[in-house]
């Protein structure tokens, strides 16, 4: 059986200017013209003050991990040949929780600790998909 | 205090068979368990007329086949002779399984029905937790293309932090996975009944999510458990001692939708929970002689030690060591093996054993002279229901 390919995020019209930057190599996270606030996922209303006056705003691309796991069985179809892999939760230097998911390469699990620094990079993952993907620093 | 307090009360339960994998559709392991919890309470179908159940299929990509993937109250009254007209009935939709309990308590002072059935069933696919599909929408574009989306790498994760922020190891969870396993080895009903787990197997056993095992994770299992609830008047003439329901508490704090829920989360929500169940029964985790804490991941029962007040926070993983929550200990915990050794009932087996801890009926697992215990569901994230049940009114 040929292995199944990973999961194509299906974008709509919050998301896509998220995908639409991370194509160019930018990483763009959903914030408050009001309060400010960054919302991720993008959402209707901000999340603090229920504002519908949202924007996107580039991001610095710098956090730190939060926490992370390594899978040894796979959750998402598509991961089965990558088993034992890594996820991390970043919190992004912008704002206090403000988290994305990552991987991270296998080779790097003996240097992965809750607080390390990591940054963006971004993973061409087919001709129509740019990931996002934080790199140890 | 809660002015229902004592007013009603669990008369009866039922289960059906619990297995990996059952050849008997759902809907017939509900009708096998609502059966056995009328029989129990000495009534009979026809003087059911309040249903109530929480249905959901907690998984990724779940069905909802009715009768197969869920047992709706729609399909018990079309294949139990119930009363001929059940006069009231709750399907909920959030809060986990004491939610029911709670709306078949209000309804019952209310007078909108005399005898409540409430039963939790639930079946496991093959793909269980497995997200499978090729495209991901809404949130899941921001989860599932980096293999991230199941809860056992929230639960996994927030753990991690746990340890990293109290000190915790694998050694110290070790402790409540075995305690869990001898007491499920009392449980005939446990799917690990014949099954002893010492330290070195746990330590044995296969990573799933580090830093969980195969063991931290609960047993999914096909069953249903049922119980039968009545008011207090009418209870005193039934065939066992009834389990009074003292009180009850939802969570109902919100918390920011984030893409990942961290540890403060999850207490913060057990909290508001707790508060609520202790103010409404105006007893405290002092009072309780046994507590029986969901457990869908072996920390989620610490969490709520730590929620509930049985403990400081951060200090559930050193306060379950040296048998203080064993059954002959100060605090008893998931004295009949909960989710992780007797199998994945989303906490109606917490609420069962509760019931039969108080009412003197939990044979080889009794804890001696039991007459308040709690049994709260949920994560404690951002759902959860529970109750107290006491043995005097």
């Amino acid at each position: 059986m040929a292995a199944r390919e990973k999961p194509i995020p299906v974008t709509d019209a919050l998301s896509q200017p998220f995908w639409d930057a991370a194509k160019q190599h930018r990483l763009v996270i959903q914030r408050c013209g009001e309060c400010r606030y960054y919302n991720h996922p993008p959402r209707p209303v901000c999340e603090r003050c229920s504002s519908q006056r949202l924007e996107f705003a580039t991001v610095s691309g710098r956090g730190t991990i939060y926490t992370f796991t390594v899978m040894h069985q796979p959750s998402v179809a598509g991961f089965e040949d990558e088993v034992p892999y890594i996820n991390i939760v970043v919190e992004l230097d912008e704002q206090p929780l403000l988290f994305m998911v990552s991987n991270l390469p296998h080779a790097e699990k003996d240097k992965i600790r809750i607080g390390g620094r990591v940054e963006v990079r971004f993973e061409e993952r087919g001709p129509e998909l740019v990931l996002p993907q934080f790199r140890a620093v | 205090m809660w002015q229902g307090k004592g007013k009603t009360a669990i008369v009866g339960i039922g289960y059906s068979e619990l297995v990996r994998q059952s050849q008997r559709p759902l809907g017939l392991l509900a009708l096998d368990a609502c059966r056995g919890a009328i029989a129990d309470a000495g009534l009979s179908p026809q003087q059911i007329d309040g249903l109530a159940t929480y249905p959901e299929a907690p998984f990724l990509g779940a069905g909802t086949r009715d009768g197969v993937d869920i047992v709706s109250v729609a399909w018990v009254i079309n294949h139990l002779a119930l009363a001929p007209d059940v006069r009231w009935y709750a399907q909920i939709e959030t809060g986990m399984i004491a939610a029911p309990v709670i709306e078949g308590a209000h309804a019952l002072m209310a007078g909108a029905c005399d005898y409540v059935l409430i039963w939790r069933a639930l079946h496991q696919p093959r793909s269980y937790g497995a997200f499978s599909g090729a495209r991901a929408a809404g949130d899941a574009q921001f989860l599932a293309p980096w293999g991230c989306i199941s809860v056992i790498q929230s639960h996994a994760m927030a753990w991690r932090r746990y340890m990293h922020q109290y000190g915790a190891t694998r050694e110290h969870l070790c402790t409540f996975v075995v305690n869990s396993r001898r007491n499920a080895n009392l449980n005939p009903r446990a799917f690990f009944y014949t099954k002893p787990m010492t330290r070195d197997d746990y330590f044995a056993a296969r990573l799933i999510a580090e830093p969980f095992c195969l063991f931290d994770c609960d047993v999914p299992i096909e069953g249903c458990v049922a119980l039968v609830m009545t008011s207090t008047e009418r209870a005193r003439d039934l065939r066992h001692p009834p389990a009074y329901i003292a009180g009850h508490g939802l969570n109902t704090v919100s918390r920011p939708s984030l893409l990942y829920y961290t540890l403060d989360d999850y207490v913060a929500c057990g909290q508001s929970l707790a508060g609520k169940l202790w103010s409404s029964a105006s007893l405290g985790p002092d009072d309780m002689d046994a507590a029986e804490l969901y457990d869908g991941f072996s920390p989620s029962t610490l969490y709520w030690l730590e929620a509930a007040g049985f403990c400081k926070r951060g200090e559930a993983y050193a306060f379950i060591q040296d048998g203080r929550i064993a059954l002959e200990g100060e605090l008893p915990v998931n004295t009949f093996g909960g989710s992780l050794s007797e199998g994945r009932l989303h906490g109606m087996g917490h609420i069962a054993e509760a019931v039969l801890q108080v009412t003197g009926r939990a044979e080889r697992r009794q804890v001696p002279g039991a007459a308040a215990v709690c049994a709260i569901d949920g994560s404690p994230m951002l759902r959860g229901s529970g109750i107290v049940v006491t043995r005097d009114p």
